[in-house]
């Protein structure tokens, strides 16, 4: 046993030494098709975060012209008071224009062409409604009721943001998904490929092996020890890759610390579930891909 | 130990490599297989361990119908039959020694098993002194015994030789001839294709004779012919 299992260790790091391009070829698609896996992984579940956050406390916005008076300002907080089943008052929030100003200047921090258009004077106040319904229809029928009012210029809805940010995060997830497979597929290929040159370059022993009665098995097993490896590295590679790259994603997103963008991060509890998943996807791929390659050119 | 009955052996859509044959060889026999080439002599010997497998008929060896058995089983039968050949066949990045010792590391012989009988080996055929060489530094000759050690190296009950001294000049050819002779009285079966006259007229052994795939002679005792 302890001789099969080292003559099984010896070949395959005989074999790796000998086809180094091939290697590092199926190494390197194999970490960026996993590293495309994790990412796919880490930005669902990060807008899944940002969405969660919103769909705690889902808003109305009510947003009053800029040059409406105080009256209006009054009549349109008594008539969203006036509605206590719908909106829970306590939390009703009024932003003068200072405050949507200093807001603005948060939330379209990465967009100076609009921020440019907005002046303290110009920008519309607002009230920030949280409802008790949780109806979207009820929570719709009122902010309409407000449209009307003298002095609203607009009424924004959360559900409206929301369904955008869902639709956003649906096309990355099956753009990279898509994109992960067919890495992944070449990744496959790749492995494959190294493990048919392997088994070429040594023919003449797996002929010999054959003729004096070694198993299919023990013939295969070095070469699929070989393609896992390189499926593990490539596994590897790409947590390193992730790692650095959610590192560096959470570090710019915490300058947003006030914004939605800020629950757009991953915790490092899920990272590191992330990291297994990859790693074993990696070293599934990478065995079966070499197995399957090396049943089929066993046939002599 | 070894019977084929009625096998015919077909390459694509050709005449027949091997037509109908029948046979048997008793175990510890010496059979030539002779003809030209291209008569089946090669193609029986393949069917014999299973490197081929037959259209119709049946090959029986060692008390199995060895067509009949699982390709995961296929592996066993043939750590019973040594396999020579023309041309060797030695891995040319490894010494003599480590030729003889891979036929058995292969099939899982643990270490003190393979120090102690590929030394014995080399002795029989001769190599002691030569472990340490690869193959490019031995005769034609020697390489064939090197080939022979490996094969005879598990003690299997069927040795089966494909021109052995078809590569070597005829004084070499018989030195390896008297190794299978010595090796044949240890009471394992030989079975030898080869057209040349000379070694079957010396031995004096049985003869089966095939001409374009069918057995046309079989004879105990016999000469080329």
């Amino acid at each position: 046993m302890i001789a099969r299992i080292s003559y099984a260790f010896r070949e395959t790091w005989a074999s790796f030494k000998r086809n180094v391009t091939l290697t590092m070829a199926a190494v390197i698609t194999s970490a960026v098709s996993l590293l495309l896996v994790g990412s796919t992984f880490l930005i669902q579940r990060a807008f899944d975060n940002l969405l969660t956050r919103w769909k705690g406390d889902v808003e109305l916005i009510v947003y009053v012209r800029s040059d409406a008076d105080p009256n209006q300002i009054q009549v349109i907080e008594d008539a969203l008071k006036s509605q206590p089943s719908i909106i829970d008052v306590t939390k009703l929030r009024y932003l003068d224009q200072a405050e949507s100003y200093a807001e603005a200047q948060k939330l379209f921090a990465g967009d100076p062409g609009t921020l440019r258009l907005l002046t303290p004077e110009n920008i519309p106040s607002q009230f920030k409604v949280v409802p008790i319904s949780q109806d979207s229809n009820l929570i719709r029928e009122l902010g309409e009721q407000f449209r009307g009012l003298a002095g609203v210029r607009e009424v924004a809805y959360a559900q409206d943001v929301f369904d955008v940010v869902a639709r956003v995060s649906q096309f990355i997830r099956i753009a990279t998904t898509a994109m992960s497979i067919v890495l992944l597929v070449v990744a496959v290929g790749l492995i494959w490929n190294t493990i048919r040159t392997a088994m070429f370059a040594r023919r003449r022993e797996i002929e010999v092996m054959k003729l004096v009665g070694a198993t299919n098995w023990f013939i295969r097993i070095p070469f699929m020890l070989e393609g896992l490896l390189q499926g593990l590295i490539g596994g590897v590679l790409s947590c390193l890759g992730l790692w650095g790259l959610n590192s560096a994603w959470s570090g710019a997103v915490a300058d947003f610390n006030d914004t939605e963008l800020a629950a757009l991060v991953v915790t490092d509890g899920y990272m590191r579930f992330v990291m297994i998943i990859l790693l074993g996807i990696g070293a599934i791929a990478g065995a079966v891909g070499s197995g399957i390659a090396a049943s089929r050119f066993l046939d002599v | 130990m070894i019977r084929l009955e009625n096998v015919t052996k077909t390459y694509g859509t050709e005449i027949p490599a091997v037509r109908d044959a029948s046979f048997e060889i008793a175990k510890g026999e010496f059979v030539f297989m002779v003809g030209p080439s291209g008569s089946g002599k090669s193609t029986l010997l393949r069917l014999m361990n299973r490197q081929e497998q037959p259209e119709r008929g049946e090959v029986w060896v060692a008390g199995k119908d060895i067509n009949a058995m699982p390709d995961s089983k296929v592996p066993y039968l043939r750590r019973n039959i040594g396999n020579i050949f023309q041309d060797y066949k030695l891995l040319l990045n490894k010494t003599v020694f480590e030729n003889v010792a891979f036929a058995l590391e292969v099939i899982g012989r643990p270490k003190h098993v393979i120090r102690q009988q590929v030394p014995a080996v080399l002795d029989l055929v001769g190599l002691s002194d030569k472990e340490d060489r690869f193959p490019h530094q031995l005769s034609g000759g020697e390489q064939q015994r090197v080939s022979i050690a490996r094969a005879f190296v598990n003690r299997p009950l069927i040795l089966l030789a494909d021109e052995p001294t078809g590569n070597l000049d005829p004084a070499t050819g018989e030195g390896i001839m008297r190794l299978l002779d010595r090796i044949n009285n240890t009471g394992t079966t030989v079975v030898m294709a080869t057209h040349d006259q000379r070694i079957v007229n010396m031995m004096r052994r049985r003869v089966v004779q095939l001409d374009r795939g069918v057995i046309v002679r079989d004879q105990e005792r016999g000469v080329y012919d």
